[in-house]
């Protein structure tokens, strides 16, 4: 069971680290009130389809610590694959060659990657401050927030942002685009699933900052 | 009618006895032998004929009076389970249960006929009672609390047929009283047990969990797993006391409804005091009770 999760990428101001900029979104947590409750990890790998197949398909695999049985597949169009973690073994045979055939899907080279950081609670809110890094490098920061008691992300969306602006500002004027689409539909992890990949698309295509700074 | 009853319970009880020595007399006599001289094998035979149209007599005798009896009504409630447990003696839970059951009885009449004098008096701060039609009714018995199932079930089922957005649905997982699920919009989910038409209590839960016990039985003492449904359960718990009218059950409970209603806004609509959502990470769990506006919990005491 979940509630209705937005998440956002924190716009790191400049000449600010990383680092600089998890350390004070914690420091607000313990002003708002929220207590830590353990930490948390988003992952996405990309596998592609072999070119001997006439189309090319990309497919991404994302594990979510909140739901740590779980595998999802999510496909370019979108569709979403929720499964046990036996996936992952399936996977691991298809990427390997065979009697002389390649295997079905590879890897792609640098580009896993994941958001992993401190979890908090509030009433019932659950708030989720994440670094993002693509091959060990940091790329930048998300802000997960759900409101667990309501399913409908059209009912509780008001509610949200008042929470949202005092975490990320005004980049929280307007419901993430995926939630967009959704307002009137019952909310399931395969959304937030969704919402994760579309900013760790947007992630590796940007280049590292901390590349050039450090 | 009853002492029939019983008389008829008590014959039967004796016949299946007399049965029953009958029978055994037989089989004792079988396995115990016969001394059988010569020539007196008929004389036995007599008499093992004679033992066995005596059991004959007294099945045939049972028989006749079993369709004169009603069957015993099984769906006693628990209660009624713990006075037939032979620990009884020992632990004086089922007295006590009995008499518990009489002193709310007295207080719910007490308290009943207490409303219907206090009503046409201006003293009372949450009601206008004291119309005509509560003077008519305030002669008969107080009976919101002992209304029969069936009174119960037109009740609600026309009350039912009010609200698209609200199903709800009514069982009896324990006996007379009746509990009401109600589902309303996609925001929350409530239970509500009855005792006539009498709320006794409410527990609200979020949309997403259920009111099932492990063995899949209706859970009627779990609370919400979500501290603003725990909230709700508390203010909502706190209104069944200013919607209770026993002169006119079935109107309160109705008018508890139409206010409990407006919690399909619990999430969207804002605090019509302060104007914001959240007031320290909750929405306004609070319902203005006449006008079923939303407020902050914090918002309503100002
Ligand atoms: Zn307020």
């Amino acid at each position: 069971m979940m509630g209705v999760v937005c998440v956002y990428a924190y716009n790191i101001p400049e000449g600010k680290s990383g680092q600089q900029v998890v350390d004070s979104l914690q420091k607000q947590m313990d002003i708002i009130g929220a207590t830590k409750t353990g930490n948390f990890c988003v992952d996405c790998e990309t596998y592609q389809s072999h070119p001997q197949n006439a189309q090319q398909r990309s497919i991404h695999i994302l594990h979510n610590s909140e739901q740590p049985a779980t595998c999802f597949s999510v496909l370019d169009s979108g569709t979403v694959l929720v499964s046990d973690m036996l996936f992952d073994l399936i996977m691991n045979t298809m990427t390997q060659a065979k009697s002389g055939r390649e295997g079905f899907f590879q890897q792609r080279k640098g580009f896993k990657i994941e958001s992993r950081g401190q979890r908090y609670e509030l009433a019932d809110f659950v708030i989720k401050i994440g670094s993002v890094s693509l091959m060990a490098n940091f790329k930048g920061v998300l802000i997960e927030v759900e409101y667990c008691p309501s399913q409908v992300p059209g009912d509780c969306w008001n509610l949200m942002k008042e929470i949202l602006q005092s975490i990320v500002g005004n980049t929280a004027d307007t419901p993430p685009s995926y939630i967009k689409t959704k307002m009137d539909s019952l909310y399931t992890p395969a959304d937030t699933i969704n919402q994760y990949l579309e900013h760790f698309n947007a992630f590796r295509k940007t280049a590292t900052p901390g590349q050039q700074n450090r | 009618m009853a002492d029939n009853e019983v008389e008829r319970l008590t014959q039967a009880i004796s016949l299946t006895q007399k049965l029953r020595t009958s029978v055994t007399r037989v089989f004792s006599d079988l396995s115990d032998g016969y001394h059988i001289s010569q020539g007196n094998e008929k004389a036995s035979l007599n008499v093992l004929q004679k033992a066995l149209l005596t059991v004959n007599d007294n099945y045939s005798d049972l028989e006749k009076l079993v369709p004169n009896l009603n069957s015993v009504n099984i769906t006693a409630p628990n209660s009624a389970l713990v006075g037939i447990d032979p620990v009884y003696d020992k632990t004086p839970i089922y007295s006590q249960i009995t008499h518990a059951h009489k002193w709310t009885n007295k207080v719910h009449k007490l308290a009943d006929y207490a409303s219907a004098i206090l009503s046409p008096n201006q003293l009372k701060r949450t009601h206008q009672g004291g119309q005509p039609l509560a003077i008519k009714r305030q002669r008969k018995t107080p009976h919101a609390h002992a209304i029969p199932p069936q009174g119960v079930d037109q009740c609600i089922s026309a009350l039912e047929r009010l609200w698209s957005d609200m199903p709800i649905t009514l069982s009896r997982p324990m006996g007379n009283c009746a509990v009401l699920q109600i589902t309303l919009s996609r925001t929350l989910r409530a239970l509500i047990v009855l005792r006539g038409l009498l709320i006794e209590s409410v527990i609200v839960k979020a949309y997403s969990e259920d009111f099932l016990t492990p063995e899949g039985k209706v859970d009627l003492w779990s609370r919400s797993r979500y501290q603003v449904f725990n909230k709700v359960t508390d203010m909502v718990t706190a209104a069944t006391l200013h919607f209770c009218h026993p002169q006119m059950p079935d109107l309160s409970l109705r008018s508890f409804l139409v206010w409990f209603n407006s919690y399909k806004t619990l999430f969207s609509a804002p605090c019509q005091k302060c104007g914001k959502h959240l007031q320290g990470a909750f929405p306004p769990v609070w319902r203005e009770l006449r006008t079923a506006t939303p407020q902050h919990d914090g918002c309503r005491q100002t």
